[in-house]
């Protein structure tokens, strides 16, 4: 009795809206959590760059007065900066300013707020726009790569991959730069300050984002492309689509594309830090004025609350890209944002 | 694979690597110069006014300004020189022979035994925001000049005068010390004799005079962003360690001048993302460039000039005297029986630097390549000074700082020497800091050689002999009080002959008691594109720190030619 009574429970209109709302979004509840989780980390993560930055054989004050000023001048300015205080003390103060909102000052007399603002949506647009087109062509070429296996697509693919793969960006950065801009004279070599327009803007950043793409364009190709093949020769659900009279194409992109993404979006997510490090040095070898370039002069000059500010933000980034694959996992398979246990 | 696909990927590799390895792109390992550098001066464009240009700074040095352009703040004054006389201008200009020209001030004189100077100062001037350029704005900047800015920012001039408080060497200049004794002349009463003072101001804070009213009325965040002064141009746009944008000032004094309507300082990563910068269309003008490899692939580039400047800062090793192994004057004489700077001159550097046996260059006043008494390589003195001191026992360490490519490779072809006589030596390379803390650490003996440049322009002034040498620099391995007087003595006197003998005597000296070996002069390159002319770009100019003051007024692009 009690199971028909649920079971008619079950079936009344409403009733699993009801029973949803009760529970509570999955992806809500998923956001909640990382997010919570990502406290404790960005914690670490700035706490460990601040014991390094001390642990550094430098002094802050030395590097920005150069080589004549007087052992006083020195402490002087350090005295100014904070810098002559305990470990402990010049840390939690920035964690106090930072929990109120303010990245502090760096050495320069520069707000950090100010100078991430102005640096960060260069670095965030080149590289989304290195991710987005080696995303879009890693996938064009691994579905086309993927239809016949060991065909003459998938060979011109490997071998554009295995190119990928096997140089270093900065390598790559000067070819592109030699062929494109210096033979060509189709982007510029240096970008600078980008250009007025969409257009100049875009161009300027093409051969950056080249050199950052092109690697993960190689892969995220190898990797969808043997995902896409290990789905379409060893999956039943391939076979009965097949069996149903689905064309090849329909199969491959509706039906195999869509779950070997799992694995693209993963290491999409896992990469994310490595893509921050690599926009460092491509920004600088163009001169991008981006946080990436911004942050090695802030090395360099050991500038602790500026480097402090930029690992926050670059560890942020990495959490919250984290987290938009996690909901992007949720888009692709409907099972995850209804709460049930993926297969 | 198929032969169809083999083909293909043949093809493509084929037309990338045309690409790619044609001459006018790469840089090779090419160790010799095809081609000689041009010193002294290069046939240049006929002139011609208006246009622009972009000049290419290299990141590390000229390439950062991250404290603006204020000369009270600026630390970085000396390598941001570009940007600062394009907008300040300078009183006195340097030749390519070495005169002092005038410039916003149009002469000097000394009295009172070289404790005096009277400078005279260019009349109708004004600032590029209308105010007057008087006396009375250049006694307000020098004071600012001594004043808690520039005291902090640790660049407030080394003049010895007399001070508001006696006892506090930090205190405002006493009003005796810097007055305006007319409209347009301005006197410095020092406390010491110093002949060499005008020369002392060249790449220094007292050179650029900033508009009293522009400081006081934008404020000292925004004037460092946009300053004003009464030079060539004005500041347009200024991105800090990015790019300044400045145009032609309407007011400036020259008439005719500045040649060109504006001017782009752009910063770029180094010497090759320059080079293919300018290949590419991209910059017209890069400063300092050093890669010996660029600059022979620049020299065969027929679009692109070379030249050149006039080195004044010979690279010396230094020998600590204080500590072991170098207090042993013989062990000192090996180092200099040891050290062969040819091949190192001909196979790394390519023969492009001239020798010298002192602390001064073709470029800087006194200058003597050889030296009466200088002990040259010879190995077999060499071998045996080496085992009758011990050097061959102990293992002495080399310094040197990281940021300087042609200390680095000097160092690792040094030891490459000295180890084939038998030395053992270790290489220590440090960035700035650090190389002041190992000068400094255990009260100056912990380090024991150390490769860096000394001598300047003007031997008295910068990173110049005495900050190598004299008993009170904390950069020095000397500590003797005969050599402290000859280079005291060799500031004080206004006439130059007088100057050259003390320091002439300095040198040798330095070299009779094997004090540090000289190697080179180096000089880095300015590579322009053909068109372009002007002082420091087609005629050699002295380098005052690290590379010459370029008047930009005097600088054009005629692209037609």
């Amino acid at each position: 009795m009690a199971l028909v009574q649920q079971v008619q429970l079950q079936s009344a209109p409403g009733a699993g809206n009801r029973a949803r709302r009760a529970a509570g979004s999955p992806a809500l509840r998923l956001v909640g959590r990382r997010l919570l989780a990502a406290i404790p980390v960005l914690w670490g993560v700035t706490f460990l760059t601040y014991v390094v930055m001390s642990a550094l054989p430098n002094d802050t004050a030395q590097a920005a007065l150069g080589l004549k000023a007087t052992p006083a001048q020195v402490a002087a300015l350090n005295h100014a900066l904070g810098l002559d205080q305990p470990f402990w003390v010049r840390y939690w103060r920035w964690l106090v300013q930072v929990l109120h909102g303010n990245l502090g000052t760096s050495i320069t007399g520069q707000s950090v707020n100010s100078e991430l603002a102005q640096h960060l949506p260069t670095t965030l647009i080149l590289l989304a726009y290195a991710l987005v087109v080696s995303l879009l062509l890693a996938i064009i070429v691994a579905v086309l790569a993927a239809r016949r296996p060991n065909g003459i697509a998938d060979r011109i693919s490997l071998a554009i991959s295995m190119l990928g793969l096997s140089i270093a960006p900065y390598v790559l950065a000067f070819i592109l730069i030699i062929v494109f801009a210096v033979k060509l004279g189709w982007f510029p070599v240096v970008s600078g300050s980008l250009g007025n327009t969409p257009l100049s803007y875009f161009k300027a950043l093409t051969l950056p984002a080249a050199s950052i793409g092109f690697p993960l364009f190689a892969v995220y190709t190898r990797l969808l492309r043997a995902d896409l093949v290990e789905q379409m020769q060893r999956e039943d659900y391939i076979t009965t689509a097949k069996a149903k009279g689905v064309s090849p194409w329909r199969v491959l992109i509706k039906h195999a594309l869509r779950n070997s993404m799992f694995t693209l979006i993963t290491v999409v997510g896992l990469n994310l830090g490595t893509l921050v490090g690599a926009a460092a040095i491509i920004e600088t070898l163009f001169s991008v004025p981006g946080i990436g370039y911004f942050l090695l002069n802030s090395i360099s000059n050991h500038d602790v609350p500026t480097i402090e500010g930029i690992v926050l933000v670059f560890a942020l980034i990495t959490v919250l890209g984290n987290l938009l694959a996690d909901l992007a996992y949720a888009v692709l398979d409907p099972r995850i944002r209804y709460g049930s246990t993926t297969s | 694979m198929s032969v169809r696909t083999a083909s293909l990927a043949g093809a493509a590799a084929l037309v990338l690597g045309a690409a790619a390895c044609s001459s006018s792109g790469s840089s090779s390992n090419n160790t010799s110069a095809s081609s000689s550098p041009s010193i002294g001066a290069i046939s240049a464009a006929p002139v011609k006014s208006g246009g622009s240009i972009t000049v290419l700074e290299g990141k590390g040095f000229s390439g950062d300004w991250p404290f603006g352009l204020d000369p009270a703040t600026n630390t970085d004054g000396s390598a941001d020189q570009d940007y600062m006389t394009a907008v300040f201008g300078q009183l006195f200009e340097l030749g390519g022979s070495g005169q002092i020209q005038p410039d916003l001030a149009t002469s000097y004189a000394f009295s009172n035994g070289a404790k005096t100077i009277t400078i005279n100062l260019r009349q109708g001037v004004k600032f590029s925001d209308g105010t007057p350029f008087n006396a009375a704005a250049v006694v307000w900047n020098w004071e600012r000049d001594f004043g808690p800015l520039a005291v902090k920012a640790g660049i407030a001039p080394e003049w010895v005068i007399a001070r508001s408080n006696p006892k506090n060497p930090n205190s405002a200049p006493a009003a005796s010390a810097i007055k305006a004794t007319g409209p347009y002349t301005v006197q410095v009463n020092l406390l010491a004799p110093d002949g060499g003072f005008i020369n002392q101001l060249f790449d220094t804070i007292p050179m650029w005079i900033a508009s009293p009213t522009a400081v006081q009325k934008e404020g000292e965040t925004k004037f460092a962003q946009y300053p004003v002064g009464a030079g060539p141009f004005t500041v347009v746009s200024d991105s800090y360690s990015d790019q300044i944008v400045v145009k032609k000032n309407p007011l400036y004094w020259q008439p005719g001048r500045p040649y060109l309507q504006s001017i782009t300082f752009k910063s770029v990563s180094g010497d090759e993302a320059a080079y293919e910068a300018m290949l590419a269309g991209q910059g017209q003008v890069y400063e300092d460039m050093s890669t010996t490899q660029l600059l022979d692939e620049a020299a065969k580039q027929p679009s692109i000039q070379e030249l050149n400047e006039l080195g004044t800062s010979p690279y010396d090793l230094q020998l600590n005297t204080a500590v072991a192994p170098f207090n042993n004057p013989k062990a000192r004489e090996a180092i200099y029986a040891a050290t062969n700077f040819t091949p190192i001159l001909q196979h790394i550097f390519g023969n492009r630097y001239p020798v010298t046996e002192s602390f001064t260059g073709p470029g800087g006043i006194c200058y003597e390549p050889t030296v009466p008494g200088y002990q040259g390589y010879n190995p077999t003195l060499a071998k045996q000074l080496i085992a009758s001191t011990g050097l061959d026992k102990v293992t002495f360490q080399l310094g040197t700082i990281n940021s300087s490519p042609v200390a680095i490779d000097t160092t690792e072809a040094l030891r490459t020497e000295w180890e084939a006589l038998g030395m053992k030596v270790t290489i220590a390379s440090w960035n700035l800091t650090e190389l002041i803390a190992a000068f400094e650490a255990n009260h100056g003996k912990s380090w024991q050689s150390m490769i860096q440049t000394a001598g300047a322009f003007d031997p008295s002034s910068g990173v110049g002999v005495g900050f190598r040498f004299d008993s009170l620099s904390p950069f020095s391995g000397v500590h003797d009080p005969k050599l402290d007087t000859l280079l005291n003595e060799a500031e004080a006197p206004t006439n130059l002959a007088a100057r050259c003998s003390y320091y002439n005597q300095a040198a040798e000296y330095i070299a009779k008691n094997y004090y540090g070996p000289f190697y080179f002069t180096f000089s880095p390159a300015n590579l322009s594109v053909k068109g372009i002319g002007g002082p420091g770009l087609t005629a050699a100019l002295p380098a005052v720190a690290v590379a010459p003051t370029i008047p930009w007024e005097d600088v054009y692009y005629n692209p037609s030619s």
